[in-house]
């Protein structure tokens, strides 16, 4: 019987690997193409494992103009996470925090901006940068996802800081800390996990982001890894193995990020399974 | 003195939240004011200096006018969010029950099967796109090799660039990439499923499809009304996976909303009546969400 429990357990968690192994090909065929040498790509015939083994595509890359989209990408992505978690901590603290007139509907204002489509903003925020000298500028870019991010960010701060116990600023208060100390000392190390989320959430949406990117760099110099990827598999002769090297490059920083965040969620878990 | 630091309090208050009020007033609500604006008005990409001209509702009328915006809506509502929704959904469920399985947790592989499951969503989207491309390419592509491996076909399909396949090949790319966001959300609701609920059913004698309709589901309804509303709202505008997998060919076969409105506003440089797809776009989906949070709420107060 329990022979037979322990051979049933066995065989579902094969047969949901191998789902979860076919869920992740193209994924997995995107790194195998990237390591080909053109020879092996542009075949009849299907192998999966790649018989010779070249980087000759990443070498190239960084000898390329997608060097430059790399470091446009990391320069906006930061700047963005920075200023938007910056900005939305001390939004999120008052409202976690104060009561005053007019909370209500400023908190409805910030939910209200995640239903609303950003997108729609694409005409008119272009037609706004182009009159502020803002189209082809890192600024321009760092605001506009600044704004996308800043409504959806505010809300998850909200929720970490409500869950920091009042009763901790109140006893810094009464040990003579101002607010902004309060919030430095006492709110940000325990609200900590919740922070890194944040950022990592802001700093993939802005290196993702595709459409403004298209939009308001136009120049070369300017553009973001995702503009310059497209623009490669947009041409007709495509050079498939540097399309998929390029993707490789592009997939590390959410990767990376991913990997660090999932520690997160977990040590954050243990501290919430610990308290109960 | 007590006046005075009333005031310190207050000017704390507000002044945390002045920042992001601002930024939200001037790069959100103001655009959005303009848009409409916008939308009465003649204007090119060239006279951005010399300004437009305002023509009333002209850009309304000869948009809802036109075959190709009811063709986007139509495109736009039923197969890049209807299919896709409906299909992330389900599979999204799925993928979360077979993550959660016990037989992983037994072997302490849940943890190895949920970095699995995330995978496609750690993708950026244009690589999802750039992947996808390349799979299904009509010689070199590793779906034809297949294919005609096991001799089910003869020539390579073009599954992007003919009308028979290229809605099913979007909306694989793109379910692909977006499941694992509501499968994520599902498993995080299926964690507050107390153990004891499980248990008693177990006790009961109901078998593995009863405890699955009659606990887990409902217990997941929250989850699943929330993420419902919120991927439908992101794929609705959703303007990436159309542009980078057809550009809304062939021909404007698969344009939607999004593309539709990219095209009149950056291909073809007339503002306005970009801003005019703009507008009718945020009107649907400030419609259907007033709609669909009604009914929920709704449903709730029934309980």
């Amino acid at each position: 019987m329990k022979l037979g429990r322990t051979l049933a357990d066995a065989s579902v968690a094969v047969v949901i690997l191998i789902i979860l192994l076919g869920f992740i090909f193209p994924f997995v065929w995107v790194v195998l193409t990237s390591i080909r040498p053109d020879a092996d790509l542009f075949t009849d015939t299907l192998r999966i494992i790649p018989q010779h083994v070249t980087f000759a595509k990443y070498q190239s890359l960084f000898g390329s103009e997608f060097l430059t989209y790399i470091l446009n990408s990391i320069l906006v992505a930061t700047t963005s996470t920075i200023v938007t978690v910056v900005v939305a901590i001390f939004a999120a603290y008052s409202f976690s925090r104060f009561r005053f007139r007019g909370k209500g509907p400023l908190l409805g204002l910030f939910a209200f901006s995640q239903l609303f489509p950003f997108v729609v903003l694409l005409t008119p925020l272009f037609i706004f940068f182009f009159k502020l000298h803002l189209v082809n500028t890192y600024l321009g870019l760092i605001i506009a996802y600044t704004a996308i991010s800043l409504p959806f960010c505010v809300y998850m701060l909200l929720g970490y800081f409500q869950s920091v116990p009042v009763s901790l600023d109140e006893a810094a208060v009464i040990d003579g800390c101002s607010t902004w100390r309060v919030v430095l000392r006492v709110v940000l190390p325990v609200a900590w996990p919740g922070i890194v989320a944040t950022a990592v959430y802001v700093f993939i949406q802005s290196w993702n982001e595709y459409l403004f990117a298209l939009t308001l760099m136009t120049d070369d110099s300017k553009k973001t890894v995702p503009v310059g990827l497209a623009n490669f598999f947009g041409q007709y002769t495509t050079d498939w193995g540097s399309v998929m090297s390029a993707s490789v490059i592009a997939t590390v920083p959410t990767l990376i990020f991913f990997l660090f965040m999932q520690r997160q969620l977990v040590a954050g878990l243990a501290a919430g399974a610990v308290k109960q | 003195m007590q006046r005075r630091r009333l005031s310190k309090h207050l000017m704390i208050r507000y002044g945390y939240i002045v920042p992001s009020l601002a930024v939200l007033l001037l790069f959100f609500f103001s655009p959005a004011a303009y848009n409409i604006w916008l939308s009465f008005q003649k204007i090119s990409l060239f006279q951005l200096k010399r300004g437009g001209t305002f023509v009333g509702v002209d850009n309304f009328v000869s948009l809802f006018g036109s075959p190709e915006f009811w063709l986007s809506l139509w495109n736009t509502v039923f197969w890049l969010t209807l299919v896709t929704v409906a299909l992330r959904m389900v599979l999204g469920l799925v993928l979360a029950l077979l993550v959660d399985a016990r037989g992983l947790k037994r072997w302490r592989l849940s943890g190895l099967a949920r970095s699995m499951l995330l995978i496609p969503w750690v993708t950026p989207p244009v690589v999802a796109v750039a992947a996808w491309q390349w799979l299904l390419h009509p010689r070199f592509g590793a779906v034809n090799q297949i294919l005609s491996g096991l001799h089910l076909t003869e020539q390579g399909i073009p599954f992007l660039v003919q009308t028979s396949t290229v809605w099913p090949a979007i909306v694989l790319i793109l379910v692909w990439r977006e499941v694992p966001f509501v499968a994520i959300s599902v498993l995080a609701g299926l964690q507050s499923v107390p153990e004891e609920l499980y248990e008693s059913a177990r006790v009961e004698g109901a078998n593995s499809v009863q405890t699955l309709l009659r606990i887990t589901l409902p217990l997941l309804r929250p989850v699943l009304t929330v993420v419902t509303l919120l991927i439908t709202i992101w794929t609705f505008n959703n303007f990436l996976y159309v542009w980078l997998s057809t550009r809304g060919g062939p021909g404007n076969f698969t344009q939607v909303l999004a593309t539709l409105m990219y095209t009149e506003s950056f291909v073809k440089y007339e503002l306005g009546y970009g801003a005019a797809v703009g507008v009718t776009m945020t009107l649907i989906m400030l419609v259907f969400s007033a709609v669909y949070l009604r009914s929920v709420f709704r449903q709730n107060m029934e309980f």
